[in-house]
């Protein structure tokens, strides 16, 4: 029952809204990560907290403690968001990325997230020795040395550590953390 | 008793709630400690493994964690039924007591960043358990002090209290039958032995002095009765003292005086006017003393006597006497003036010898006048009766007003006016006998008034 | 003397009343028959026929009058009295209680033993004559004398 004037009104306003909202979009795609990995950036803020690092590991008592990401960067700016102001044992927490392992100079947990699994493996090869906690999605992560693979249960995020290799990197993690995790037993086959 | 056990309930009950917020405070810390992870990492089901531990302690009966956002993120129940009461939102930290429960919640803290809330539900039944324990266990203390108390009792009531009672009961007896030769059993040596004792003391005393006492009061009753048996002996005495007097010492007089008659019959012819006149001295000297002596025995008679009051006639009594004592033919000289006398109570012999005297006195002494008047009558002063007898003879002088009623005391010479000096000294001590007064008044040669008053008192 | 023909008895241990009396009684001459004993024992010999008077005079012969006196040695007056009114062949005769004593319990007792009369003796010779001589009148003369 509206008068045409307000029908051609109202149509122009849709087409306008519609627009507007798939610009958004489209920008939000480049900004806002998905849930899945906005839980995992959180996560790995959370590491911070169940990970004792050596003494060496830091400079000075100001040094910052570094997320690293290797590859590209599923978080959007959501990590950086989380760990904006942060701090753990007055470290500071801030967020670098790079694009292939040299770059890494001082990094304490390393997001590995390179397309092809086995460049992940001469990273973690490359990195042997250093105390860097390294995590990422791969599938066989764990048995190319890394320590820490998120995986996917009944829509729930779960960890998989390997303990040995957190333990040659000196790295101490909280009994809590473990407990939540799956340990990778090298004998089995994942 | 009571009020130990009230009291020490309270102090329970308040120190339980700090232990049991303290206890739950603890529990939740360590809980919240352990489930750091779980909450950072999203692992619900390992947060539901840690609240499960919390079975271990029964009195938790819920339990729940709530992420940083306040979303119920994993919860816990003793009793499987009831999950619908988890409060929806975490309040503020801190341990409640809410009607039956304790309500905590503790903060989920890793590294001061705080992850999440855990709640935590206690009952109280840890406190019921222990108050149910210590009800247990002062019902059992209670029970054993009353044993022991009456125990306890059943000791001292031996050594204390029935002594004490004894003691009392021994001492009504005592007071209620005046035996003080009951003493008290005494039982131990401790302060109501000593008590006993001198309880025992005391009553020995008294029995002492109740001795002495009554000793006394039977030597004074002793003493009271010798003297009553010697003041009748003596009073016997003097009766037949007196009964002997009337009798033996007249006989001589009589003879002397019979003998003198004849002397005087017989022989009088051949005596001279002198020796007439010595025989009739011995004569009346002889009859004189028979006079005294009947004075005395009246005298002491009336002493001795106890005297009947009846009522007497004083109209009829004076006339009487008045009759007997005034020979007809001297009756016309003498002036009577005799008024309404009124009647007396006292005891007949005795008023009538007081008439007697009294009469013969004013006859006596108004003899001399050649108009004798004698004015007998009465009146009333202070509510007394008092009889009079006046005459207008020869009086007497108020100088020796005193000596008139003494015995044998007289005013008047023998030669004038014969007499023993002993009628109003009779009247005197009759008078006094009835508990009434007599008295005198008398002028010298104008005559003598004689009054005279009983008392009313009938128990004289 | 003849014992049984005794008109007045006098029962007196006073020597000298006896005498006065007698002499007031001759004067009147009524002492013609008269009996003087000294004590009551005598006078109860003389009344019952016992003892000195045994078999001199007649029991039944009573005198018209005893004159008694009551104190007396011996057996005293009361006692006689009482002896004489109790035994029926005496009782009735008369007997005059002539004494000294003015006093109530004696006069009492006698009146009550059966007593006829009693009399005081006066100290007043005229008085005691008097009464001597009326006595004598009344019992001698005028008085019915039982028998």
């Amino acid at each position: 029952m509206l008068n045409p004037y307000v029908r051609k009104l109202s149509t122009a306003r849709s087409i306008v809204i519609i627009v507007l909202l798939v610009t958004n979009l489209v920008v939000h795609a480049q900004r806002t990560p998905s849930r899945e990995y906005q839980l995992k950036a959180i996560f790995l803020f959370n590491f911070t907290q169940f990970v004792d690092w050596p003494p060496g590991s830091f400079a000075t008592e100001q040094s910052p403690l570094v997320i690293g990401i290797l590859g590209e960067n599923p978080f959007g700016s959501y990590l950086e968001e989380t760990v904006s102001g942060e701090k753990v044992n007055e470290h500071s927490v801030i967020v670098q990325y790079y694009k292939n392992a040299d770059e890494i100079k001082t990094c304490h947990i390393l997001f590995i997230n390179l397309a092809e699994t086995k460049k992940g493996e001469q990273v973690v090869e490359a990195l042997r020795g250093r105390n860097i906690l390294t995590v990422s999605d791969a599938i066989d992560f764990l048995k190319g040395g890394g320590m820490v693979r998120f995986f996917t249960k009944s829509d729930k995020i779960k960890l998989q550590v390997n303990l040995e290799a957190s333990k040659a990197a000196n790295l101490v993690l909280s009994s809590k953390l473990l407990r939540l995790a799956d340990l990778f037993d090298p004998s089995k086959n994942n | 008793m009571l009020v130990t056990c009230i009291s020490f309930f309270a102090y329970e009950f308040y120190v339980f709630r700090k232990t049991t917020t303290e206890k739950l405070s603890t529990i939740g810390k360590i809980i919240s400690t352990n489930s750091t992870a779980a909450l950072a990492f999203d692992d619900s089901e390992n947060a539901k493994e840690i609240l499960a531990a919390l079975k271990a302690e029964p009195h938790i009966v819920a339990a729940a964690l709530y992420n940083k956002d306040g979303e119920l993120f994993s919860k816990y129940s003793a009793d499987r039924r009831d999950t619908n009461f988890f409060p929806k939102k975490p309040q503020q930290d801190g341990y409640r007591y809410i009607r039956s429960h304790i309500d905590g919640f503790e903060p989920i803290l890793q590294d001061e960043r705080r992850l999440g809330t855990l709640y935590l539900r206690s009952d109280l039944g840890g406190m019921y358990d222990r108050f149910r324990v210590f009800g247990v266990v002062a019902i059992l203390v209670i029970f054993l002090s009353f044993i022991l108390a009456y125990l306890l009792s059943m000791i001292l009531q031996k050594s204390i209290s029935k002594p004490i009672l004894t003691l009392s009961e021994t001492a009504k007896v005592i007071s209620n039958q005046k035996d003080y030769s009951v003493r008290a059993v005494k039982s131990g040596n401790d302060e109501v032995g000593g008590l006993t004792n001198a309880f025992n003391n005391m009553l020995e005393e008294i029995e002492k002095q109740n001795k002495t006492l009554s000793e006394f009061n039977k030597n004074l009753e002793q003493k009271v009765s010798d003297r009553t048996e010697q003041l009748e002996t003596v009073n016997k005495e003097l009766e037949s003292f007196s009964y002997s007097i009337s009798h033996d010492l007249r006989a001589p007089l009589r003879g002397v005086v019979g003998f003198a008659a004849i002397l005087e019959e017989d022989y009088g012819n051949k005596l001279d006017d002198e020796g007439k006149r010595i025989i009739s001295v011995i004569k009346n000297n002889t009859l004189k003393m028979g006079r005294l002596i009947d004075d005395l025995l009246t005298f002491s008679r009336m002493s001795r006597q106890d005297i009947m009051r009846t009522n007497i006639a004083t109209n009829k009594m004076v006339r009487d006497v008045i009759e007997d004592l005034v020979p007809g033919d001297k009756k016309p000289a003498i002036h009577w003036d005799i008024q309404n006398l009124p009647d007396l109570k006292g005891d007949i012999n005795a008023i009538r010898q007081v008439w007697v005297n009294l009469i013969s006195n004013a006859v006596k002494y108004s003899a001399t006048k050649k108009q004798p008047q004698i004015e007998i009558g009465s009146f009333k002063s202070n509510g007394q009766t008092v009889l009079y007898i006046k005459d207008n003879g020869v009086g007497f002088d108020e100088k020796y007003k005193n000596k008139l009623f003494q015995v044998f005391q007289r005013l008047h010479s023998e030669q004038d006016f014969e007499g023993t000096g002993i009628g109003l000294a009779i009247i005197k001590k009759i008078i006094s006998k009835h508990g009434g007064h007599v008295w005198a008044e008398g002028e010298k040669d104008k005559g003598a008034c004689f009054s005279f008053s009983l008392s009313d008192n009938e128990n004289i | 003397m003849n014992y049984d023909s005794v008109e007045i008895l006098l029962v007196e241990d006073n020597i000298n009343d006896a005498e006065l009396t007698i002499r007031e009684l001759k004067k009147h001459h009524m002492a013609n028959n008269l009996f003087h004993v000294k004590d009551g024992e005598e006078a109860l010999e003389f009344i019952f026929a016992t003892g000195r008077y045994a078999n001199s005079r007649n029991v039944m012969s009573s005198p018209k009058v005893v004159l008694l006196d009551i104190q007396m040695p011996k057996v005293n007056g009361i006692e006689v009295l009482e002896k004489v009114k109790a035994d029926e062949r005496t009782r009735a005769t008369p007997i005059v209680i002539l004494t000294s004593s003015k006093e109530d319990p004696d006069i009492k007792t006698c009146y009550a033993l059966g007593a006829n009369s009693y009399i005081v003796k006066p100290v007043n010779f005229e008085g005691f004559a008097e009464s001597i001589r009326n006595l004598g009148f009344y019992w001698l003369l005028i008085n019915q004398p039982p028998k």
